[in-house]
């Protein structure tokens, strides 16, 4: 799934990869940077290996791949996985026996014997720190008997197991004997919220997600007769759809939780099962064999990265991630210098995304003025005219080494490919895709005037954007280029078979050369981005991501609904450094009011949005009165509030509240909480409930801290906590532990079991079960708390006029969790803070600088080339029926209007908004749409031609 | 006709069995090789008339796959 | 129309599955091998080349 990400990375002309580096030492100051880097050798030249293998395939060594966590074996040459970028193998001095071997074998002739370690220095503005973490090595927990019995293993062994390129292809097996457990058990925390030496404090957070996701592909890969059980302190789901997935594991796929922290595993004698013996909730001791345990380990920060911390000059936090503020969540201690990923705090990918993003705008800040001063831009060559002229094509087919050539006869493939109509010319290259080569095949088309050009060679995966460029650097519009897959798709899986793979590849290049003929040149849509930017909502993310732009050099407006700036975070008290939120949000409000980039339209709402990406209009409305704003992007803050409680006796006695009703008190001052003898705070208040079913995120750290801020002021006073899991994930979990040092005491409660608040004769009461008790108690309470959900403010008007989603529960839907989860599907729109899903203020400003940064990425561009594969309609023979608008997911078709000159009513494309799914032209029953690059014609073309009909 | 191979016409979205198929490869798997395959932008470009012309020209077989 | 079933297959493999490819590729050509050349449903200039 990162494949696209790392082949975006690897051919970005102004990202510079450097590899097998290390950071020595950093001088110099914000802005002017020198950073001395160590060049570890390679070996191998990095220029021209081109990842075929043939190295590998003749290393006499076996090496412990580590890569599959020792659980498989390697060559002393290697690549870590097939994916990786750059595509280029390593030498591993520590096995290899320098036979040279492979320098023989290398047609590439990239093997560098004589590499050595380097040194490079750098002149920078801003540095990202991006180290991340390791896993925790559970092998110093010695009752966990991890090294000693073969079939307790690590969670990431596991996901190798799992994996089809991992040690045994996906099979589901356990090392000792490969054989296919029956019985699974997970142990959650290890060396995670473990107050014992050698261990780490702080949770996580990643754990609990990953064992589910790990037992439900292993029931997948395994049928659903195996059994899993997850043994756990509190499944901690608290991100966005992780309650479902966590609901969906125990209720569809059977996924056993336990709470109980195991505390013995024996080896059951001749078998290779493991006895695990616990204490149910109950207090029950019980004991169960498993075939395979797998143990949930922790996340923390590598000795390496520490000492580089400490090179640096940077601060650490008590668990060692890097110390950042909760107002500036991507800076460290050192001006300059920005961290994302793990480093900043145990964290999973789509946080690690978000943080990425938003270190790149922090950075970009500094940088603005530099600005595409020293990026590096592509030379235009003009494009030759090909149109109306019979086509030449030119057949370049590739040997690559002799990964293809070594199955399929390409001297044959090629004399045949050079009989086909309309070839003019046909060759074979060694590697086609070499530098070199490109240069040799631009000379070719100029001399020989070629208008197509068919590549027979690996994939256009990886391969297409490549051929393309040299297309475009010979003058050919790239659309005029076609790639026949002959290696990943015929020789490297027809190994066994010449004769027959030959014959495929015959039939492949004559369906590509039948194709490319009808190619026509296609115009990519280019469009003027409006440099104009619009924020909607002006809470703390809204805020975050317009200082961000405004400091990157956009006029931006912000948008706000209410009479001022600042959203929920006014209504809250401390955060849990215990510095005052209200004072640093007005240093933040103060701070977008004098920058003269910031346009502010308080009492401001927008009735109407037209346009698309890079030209928006919308019209905002505010006292009575109407304005048009043009810009090109635009980000939605809308934020969320909390729920008003229907249960629990809300709104019937003064002291029952919600959390921000209590912070309220704090921040009042309120004399009410002068007199207190007990407070009882309830937990889940409408999340995590069938109509709610998603976890509210912030609710279990803001409850901890506000009853320690009330056993501050009152020691005395009794504090309950009634909880369901507790949820403080990553570091605030040192907050829940200092709330049990305290004397706060918590009870557990489960949903069908909830407690009960009753009011009698002015006294009120909490009945609880208590869980580990099994017996009713009753807390006679001077405060209830109630946890109440986050629920969002975005209503579907907004999601309308933007043409986005919004899911289930109100929250919008982002691109893709993972890879774009700032942005939406629709082009120009991005996303960030509670409108996303709940989030504590460090990690929502984290994402409004986030969507800042992706909205960078496209304002700084000034133009924007739409893909040329774009649907097209012939209004001649549209029945307006408009089938294509209904189906379209991005909105592309549109009837044009009535009032227009030719072709009222019916359909048109807009080339700007359309993918190219094509959709919609299979759609069309009057065969009114063509999709350019894969129309009809094209496609039959190679359907006709699977056989060779002459 | 003992040695006849059937030709299987097969059509995959570029997002997804296209990726598998080029997977398959980098893990250097094996599979008969009697596939010809086409690559379409996604399966919603699918038309039933790609289906009859791909037999009317005498392919013994049509996959199509997302 | 005179096609047999077992010679139009679907089906949806993410670009992850590889193992489902291969397993599919092989389901597919088992079973249209088992039917034998196509008799049905040619375009008739084909015959006649
Ligand atoms: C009950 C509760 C408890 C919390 N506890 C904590 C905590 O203990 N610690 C912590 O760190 N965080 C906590 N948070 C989260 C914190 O408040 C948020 O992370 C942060 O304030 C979110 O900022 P935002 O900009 O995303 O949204 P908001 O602050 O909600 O701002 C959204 C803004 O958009 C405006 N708006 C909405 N719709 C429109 C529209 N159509 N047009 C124009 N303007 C519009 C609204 O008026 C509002 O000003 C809590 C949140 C809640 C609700
Ligand atoms: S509670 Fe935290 S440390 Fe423990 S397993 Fe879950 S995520 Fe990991
Ligand atoms: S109280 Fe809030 S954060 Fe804690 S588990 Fe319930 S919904 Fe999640």
């Amino acid at each position: 799934m990162i494949s696209p990400k790392l082949v975006e990375v690897g051919r970005h002309i102004n990202i510079e990869l450097m590899t097998c580096s290390e950071v020595e030492s950093v001088e110099g100051e914000s802005g002017n940077f020198e950073v001395t880097l160590v060049n570890h050798p390679r070996y191998i030249d990095l220029a021209k290996c081109t990842g075929c293998g043939e190295c590998a395939l003749h290393c006499p060594v076996t090496a412990v791949d580590s890569f599959n966590m020792g659980l498989d074996d390697r060559k002393a040459t290697y690549i870590d996985y097939a994916q990786a970028v750059p595509l280029a193998f390593t030498i591993d001095t520590d096995t290899c026996i320098g036979c040279g071997k492979c320098e023989t074998k290398c047609m590439a002739q990239a093997i560098r014997f004589d590499d050595k370690e380097r040194k490079t220095t750098l002149n920078v503005g801003s540095i990202i720190l991006s180290p991340g973490s390791q896993g925790f090595d559970p092998s110093g927990l010695e009752y966990l008997g991890y090294g000693k019995y073969a079939n307790v293993i690590t969670s990431l062994e596991f996901e190798r197991i799992l994996s089809a390129s991992g040690p045994y292809s996906g099979h589901l097996m356990r090392p000792l004997d490969r054989r296919e457990p029956a019985k699974i058990a997970w142990f959650q925390c290890i060396g995670s919220r473990d107050l014992s030496e050698g261990a780490n404090k702080y949770c996580s957070s990643v754990c609990c997600m990953y064992a589910i996701k790990e037992s439900v592909i292993a029931k997948e890969h395994a049928g659903s007769d195996l059994d899993c059980a997850i043994f756990y302190m509190d499944m901690r789901t608290p991100g966005k759809d992780f309650e479902k997935y966590y609901n969906d594991a125990r209720d569809k796929h059977g996924i056993r939780f336990i709470k109980s922290r195991v505390h013995t595993i024996d080896p059951v004698p001749g078998t290779g099962d493991l006895e695990v013996r616990y204490v149910t909730d109950g207090g029950e001791m019980n004991s169960e064999i498993f075939n395979l345990v797998v143990l949930s380990v922790g996340l923390q920060t590598s000795p390496d990265v520490i000492r580089l911390a400490n090179r640096l000059g940077i601060e650490l936090t008590r668990g060692n991630f890097c110390k950042t503020e909760t107002f500036e969540p991507v800076a460290t201690s050192k001006q300059g210098i920005f961290v994302c990923g793990a480093f900043q705090g145990p964290k999973d990918i789509p946080q690690s995304v978000v943080d990425s993003s938003a270190a790149a705008a922090a950075a970009g800040e500094i940088l603005s003025t530099a600005r595409n001063t020293l990026t590096r831009s592509k030379e235009i060559v003009p494009e030759i005219n090909v149109i109306n002229e019979r086509p030449r094509i030119g057949v370049f087919v590739c040997r690559c080494g002799i990964n293809i050539a070594g199955v399929v006869d390409v001297p044959s493939v090629t004399e045949y490919a050079a009989t086909l109509p309309y070839v003019d010319f046909a060759t074979e290259n060694l590697y086609t895709c070499s530098q070199d080569t490109q240069e040799i095949i631009t000379q070719i088309i100029k001399e020989k005037n070629l208008n197509r050009v068919v590549v027979a060679s690996c994939t256009p995966k990886t391969h297409e954007a490549l051929f393309q460029e040299t297309l475009i650097n010979a003058g050919l519009n790239k659309y005029l280029f076609e790639m026949c897959n002959i290696r990943n798709q015929d020789s490297w899986v027809h190994k066994n078979n010449p004769e027959l793979a030959t014959e495929k590849a015959k039939d492949l290049v004559r369906m590509s050369v039948t194709r490319v003929a009808l190619m026509e040149p296609l115009k990519e849509a280019e469009l003027e981005v409006n440099q104009t930017t619009m924020v909607l909502g002006g809470g703390i993310s809204g805020m975050a991501a317009a200082r961000s732009l405004a400091r990157q050099g956009y006029e931006t407006h912000i948008i706000e609904k209410s009479d001022r700036l600042g959203g929920q975070a006014l209504n809250l008290f401390q955060t849990p450094e215990g510095e005052d939120i209200r004072e640093k949000v007005s240093l933040y409000i103060d701070d977008i009011n004098n920058n003269e980039k910031i346009h502010v339209h308080l009492n401001t709402t927008i009735t109407r949005v037209d346009g698309f990406v890079g030209n928006f209009e919308s019209e905002l409305y505010s006292k009575n009165e109407k304005q048009i704003l043009k810009h090109g992007v635009a980000v939605l803050a809308t934020g969320a509030s909390e729920l008003k409680p229907v249960e629990y006796n809300y709104g019937k006695d003064p002291r029952i509240i919600t959390n921000l009703d209590l912070d309220k008190k704090f921040i009042q001052k309120d004399p009410m909480l002068k007199n207190l003898t007990s407070a009882v705070f309830i937990q889940c208040v409408g999340s995590r409930e069938p109509q709610r079913p998603y976890c509210s995120r912030v609710c279990c750290a803001h409850s901890i801290q506000s009853a320690l801020e009330l056993k501050r002021r009152h020691p005395d006073l009794n504090v309950f906590i009634l909880y369901r899991d507790i949820r403080t994930y990553g570091e605030h979990e040192y907050l829940y532990q200092k709330a049990r040092k305290t004397g706060i005491i918590f009870i557990k409660f489960s949903l069908d079991n909830k407690p009960e608040v009753t009011l009698q004769e002015d006294q009120l009461r909490v009945g609880v079960r208590d869980h580990i008790l099994n017996r009713p108690l009753e807390i006679s309470a001077d405060l209830v708390i109630l946890a109440s959900a986050i629920v969002p403010n975005g209503d579907e008007k907004l999601a309308n006029f933007f043409k986005v989603p919004t899911n289930n529960d109100g929250f919008f839907v982002e691109k893709h969790a993972k890879l774009g989860p700032s942005e939406f599907a629709t082009d120009g729109v991005f996303l960030c803070g509670l409108a996303h899903y709940p989030k504590p203020i460090d990690e929502s400003i984290a994402q409004g600088l986030a969507a800042a940064s992706r909205a960078v990425t496209l304002l700084s561009r000034k133009n924007i080339f739409m893909s040329g594969t774009v649907a097209m309609t012939d209004p001649a023979y549209c029945s307006s029926c408009g089938v294509c608008i209904s189906i379209c997911p991005y909105s592309a078709p549109s009837f044009i209007p009535d009032d227009d000159r030719f072709f009222p009513g019916r359909a048109q494309i807009n080339p700007v908004l359309c993918k190219g799914c094509g959709l919609c032209v299979a759609s069309c029953r009057s065969g009114a749409i063509h999709l350019k690059g894969f129309d009809n014609d094209q496609i039959f073309a190679q359907i006709f031609s699977v056989n060779e009909v002459i | 006709m003992s040695h006849w191979e059937p030709k299987i016409v097969s059509f995959l979205c570029n997002w997804c069995s296209y990726g598998a198929a080029d997977l398959a490869g980098v893990s250097r798997m094996e599979y008969p090789p009697n596939i010809r395959v086409i690559r379409i932008p996604c399966t919603g470009r699918m038309s039933a008339k790609f289906i009859l012309a791909a037999f009317r020209q005498g392919a013994d077989g049509v996959w199509v796959s997302g | 129309m005179g096609i047999e079933p077992g010679r139009l297959h679907f089906s949806w493999i993410s670009s992850a599955e590889s193992t489902k490819f291969v397993d599919v590729v092989n389901d597919v050509t088992a079973g249209v091998k088992a039917l034998g050349p196509n008799k049905t449903f040619l375009k008739t200039e084909a015959k006649v080349a």
